[in-house]
């Protein structure tokens, strides 16, 4: 139980990992596998934003006051930016995409009439 | 960091996850998604990200529920029920995924306890970033300031990755440039007469006080969570519920289709420009400290600060004109007549 709780940002990232993976390769609708594409896309950003944070830290914002001379930062008392900037972007990129695969979707509705893989591969005959 | 509160969300969140994958509705699905990006928002808020929370409940709950409701609309609404010969799909499916997760699950053996103050990740390169912000930029908000300064290379290309994926969409379905774009423009009402006056009323009650709150999202990203990408997308959204609620015409007597791609190009060409513009006066590519000597009364490291602000506002341009195209053409399948 200890180990479970010490770590249970990685089972829960790894759960949504395979649920994404598996409505990937698994699932027939095309607009699902888009949604498992998303939910593997937010599993990745579980996992650097669990890795960022810190036991007793707060948010990555330094406190300030207009007129009030900064007092020296401590390190531990913030929590790792770094991966919240690398996700930020991966998130906004992530809208892009998902515009770009529904667009990719749509197109091939309108060319074979279904969303299906399997229908799609016997039209294509 | 309360692990039981933690433990909840996530809880919910697989849950979400699991429905909106198997729900026969797509338009269901769509909805339940949303849900599931809120929940991770609540997540990352709760874990210190709050930043991150900020663009997801904008671009993942917001924006992104939105595009899966238009395809959804121009496409089939059902899941067809399967019939034989899936099986295998199945369990490969099965397969590969209790393959990497068991893998995964392997690795996580060798990997820091939750929140590790001392993990690898936290006690390399980024406690530079935590002490040096202040005294090198004058920035509070240290993701910001990585955003911007520290690491604005890659910034300026993600803001061209959304750019090109913009130009992607019009290349895929638009008409754009193919035939005139000139609608004709009908008397005001007729368009939208398919909508509640409810709906329209609170709309336009709305949408100026949205479009303040991401133009102050932009301008305060230094001091408070947000900046460029997370005002942009509220920006983008409030043209695009002047799209649901009125018309898509109506959105687009305020922002022609034209003007968005011309916004787009401008936004990335601003961020570049400042770049360019520091290497012009004998600094390196965006090292907006150089900036001093054409601002006026601004030390080496307010200058910082304003360079930040002005790629900010270049990314603001691009996010709001790029989800306003990809709404256009997913909602009216290229045709950019008509919306939902």
């Amino acid at each position: 139980m200890e180990m479970l709780l010490a770590k249970y940002n990685y089972w829960i990232y790894v759960t949504l990992m395979m649920i994404g993976i598996y409505a990937m390769i698994a699932k027939c609708n095309l607009m699902k596998k888009i949604i498992g594409m998303s939910i593997f896309q937010t599993a990745i950003i579980v996992f650097y934003v669990s890795i960022g944070a810190k036991k007793g830290a707060t948010i990555p914002i330094i406190a300030h006051g207009h007129g009030v001379a900064h007092e020296a930062v401590r390190v531990a008392d913030y929590v790792n930016p770094l991966p919240h900037v690398l996700m930020l972007t991966a998130i906004v990129v992530g809208v892009g995409t998902l515009g770009v695969a529904l667009a990719i979707a749509m197109s091939i509705h309108e060319k074979y009439g279904s969303l299906e893989e399997d229908e799609i591969l016997e039209r294509q005959e | 960091m309360i692990w039981q509160f933690d433990l909840l969300i996530l809880a919910l969140g697989v849950l979400c996850a699991l429905a909106s994958i198997s729900l026969k509705d797509l338009l269901s699905a769509a909805i339940v998604f949303g849900a599931y990006s809120f929940l991770m928002c609540l997540l990352w808020t709760e874990m210190g990200a709050v930043d991150v929370a900020f663009t997801e409940a904008a671009v993942g709950a917001g924006v992104s529920t939105v595009f899966f409701l238009a395809a959804v609309y121009h496409t089939n609404r059902a899941v067809k029920p399967r019939r034989r010969g899936r099986l295998l799909h199945k369990l490969v499916g099965l397969v590969t995924a209790a393959c990497i997760g068991l893998l995964l699950l392997s690795a996580t053996a060798d990997f820091p306890t939750w929140a590790d103050p001392n993990s690898p990740a936290s006690v390399y390169l980024s406690p530079f970033y935590i002490t040096e912000t202040i005294p090198q930029t004058a920035v509070p908000n240290i993701v910001t300031a990585v955003l911007a300064d520290f690491r604005g290379f890659d910034t300026m290309f993600e803001t061209s990755v959304i750019f090109v994926a913009g130009l992607a969409v019009l290349a895929i379905l638009g008409s754009y440039g193919r035939r005139q774009r000139d609608y004709e423009p009908s008397p005001t009402g007729q368009d939208a007469a398919h909508q509640s006056s409810i709906v329209q009323t609170a709309c336009r009650v709305f949408v100026p006080f949205m479009q303040l709150f991401a133009l102050y999202v932009v301008a305060h990203g230094h001091h408070s969570p947000g900046g460029g990408f997370q005002g942009g997308v509220i920006l983008g959204a409030s043209f695009i519920l002047v799209a649901i609620s009125y018309d898509l015409r109506v959105m687009q007597r305020r922002l022609r289709e034209r003007l968005a791609m011309l916004f787009a190009g401008l936004g990335v060409l601003i961020y570049a420009g400042i770049g360019a513009l520091c290497l012009v006066l004998g600094a390196n590519f965006l090292d907006y400290s150089i900036l001093h000597t054409i601002l006026p009364a601004t030390s080496p490291i307010m200058a910082r600060s304003h360079g930040m602000l002005g790629v900010e506002i270049g990314v603001a341009f691009t996010v709001m004109a790029i989800m306003v195209i990809i709404y256009v053409n997913v909602a009216s399948h290229g045709k950019s007549d008509r919306g939902l």
